[in-house]
């Protein structure tokens, strides 16, 4: 954090809120997108497996897949996000 | 032997059977012994154990409670008796298992040998680098999740998870697909990550026992043999904290994973 940034929070010394609940979550976001990713792709072998399909929902549900991880490494960033500022938040209203 | 058939001889499971009927039994044997190992010394600690001034082992163990309580307090939002116990058997169960990689590589397949009088049997002791334990082990906490979602939010709850998130009732399909796809990513997600941290890891050890018969040879044993001990000391350092870090890692998303199934629908989001 650059000098500017700490004398606008107020604060010099920024400690990280202690991970609680689905924060937890953030240490495996890096593998959670590529299990995403191979999880679309098994479940499209299996639909296809089971209608015949191949390779209809294979490339469908492994583009899912991308989406997928990508939406759950974007809401745990997000959630991330909301931790810290309802922490400054509690913060400031305790200095009050 | 040459290089590519000791490492291919290292990776190779002592296994019976056929297809998806194989048992890796060195896998089997090693994470049962270890299992019992942790009763064992369980049993042992409960009969010693002293309220007033504890020994130096049960400070150790109750320091490991303390630190798996703290991780389910913070991780779990509930109260559920059976997740610190569970927590603390997949955190101890999966640390020794990974400290297996620590062993000399070559130590207990060259004894095992010795015992057979197979000088090719095949040893792989460290289960946690097969996928099928790994595996076999997400799998486990995979059907807990379930069991919970349901026994929670109820069946249609549990339902309406998979029909109504992530995109709302006018895409039931795709949200059925996309939940699907979700639900099966935490256990491969979980399986895949020690699977891989460790399989690496063996791997670099394995690489770096080659340089003794492969580059320290003859005269050349004087500079290479002292790089391999330090090669092999300070991966062996690093690698104490890996296999730590990826126990703590299994043991958290574990409580993570049970924690959300034990939460309301609205919150499912990040599920």
């Amino acid at each position: 954090m650059t000098e500017s940034n700490q004398q606008k929070s107020g604060s010099k010394h920024v400690i990280a809120p202690r991970p609680v609940g689905a924060n937890y979550l953030l240490v495996g976001a890096g593998s959670m997108y590529t299990a995403s990713v191979i999880a679309g792709f098994l479940v499209g072998y299996l639909l296809d497996y089971l209608f015949g399909t191949m390779p209809l929902f294979f490339l469908i549900c492994g583009v899912l897949g991308f989406v997928a991880g990508a939406r759950k490494v974007h809401l745990l960033s997000n959630r991330v996000n909301v931790a810290t500022v309802t922490a400054k938040k509690k913060e400031e209203q305790n200095a009050e | 032997m040459t290089t590519v058939e000791y490492m291919q001889h290292h990776l190779t499971n002592n296994s019976v059977g056929e297809g998806f009927w194989t048992f890796n039994l060195d896998t089997i044997a090693v994470s049962i012994m270890l299992g019992a190992l942790i009763v064992f010394v369980s049993m042992r600690l409960v009969r010693k154990m002293e309220a007033g001034t504890p020994g130096g082992f049960q400070n150790f163990v109750e320091s490991i409670l303390d630190f798996v309580a703290v991780n389910v307090r913070d991780a779990f939002p509930g109260h559920n008796p059976l997740i610190a116990p569970l927590a603390l058997t997949v955190f101890l169960w999966i640390w020794l298992m990974n400290f297996m990689d620590l062993i000399p590589i070559d130590l207990l397949p060259y004894l095992f040998q010795l015992v057979t009088g197979d000088s090719h049997a095949y040893l792989k002791v460290v289960p946690t680098t097969d996928l099928n334990t790994t595996l076999a082990m997400s799998l486990t906490v995979f059907f807990l999740v379930i069991f919970y979602n349901i026994k929670i939010k109820g069946l249609w709850g549990y339902t309406k998870v998979f029909l109504f998130h992530p995109f709302g009732k006018f895409l039931i399909p795709i949200n059925i697909i996309m939940t699907l796809i979700e639900e099966v990513a935490k256990p491969l997600s979980l399986a895949l990550r020690l699977f891989g941290n460790l399989f690496a890891g063996e791997l670099v050890f394995l690489l770096i026992a080659l340089i003794g018969g492969t580059l320290a040879v003859g005269a050349a044993a004087l500079f290479w043999a002292p790089v391999q001990i330090l090669l092999d000391l300070a991966w062996l350092i690093f690698h104490l904290l890996v296999i730590t870090l990826q126990a703590f890692i299994f043991m958290v998303l574990t409580i993570v994973y049970l924690g959300m199934a034990h939460e309301d629908v609205e919150h499912e989001s990040v599920h």
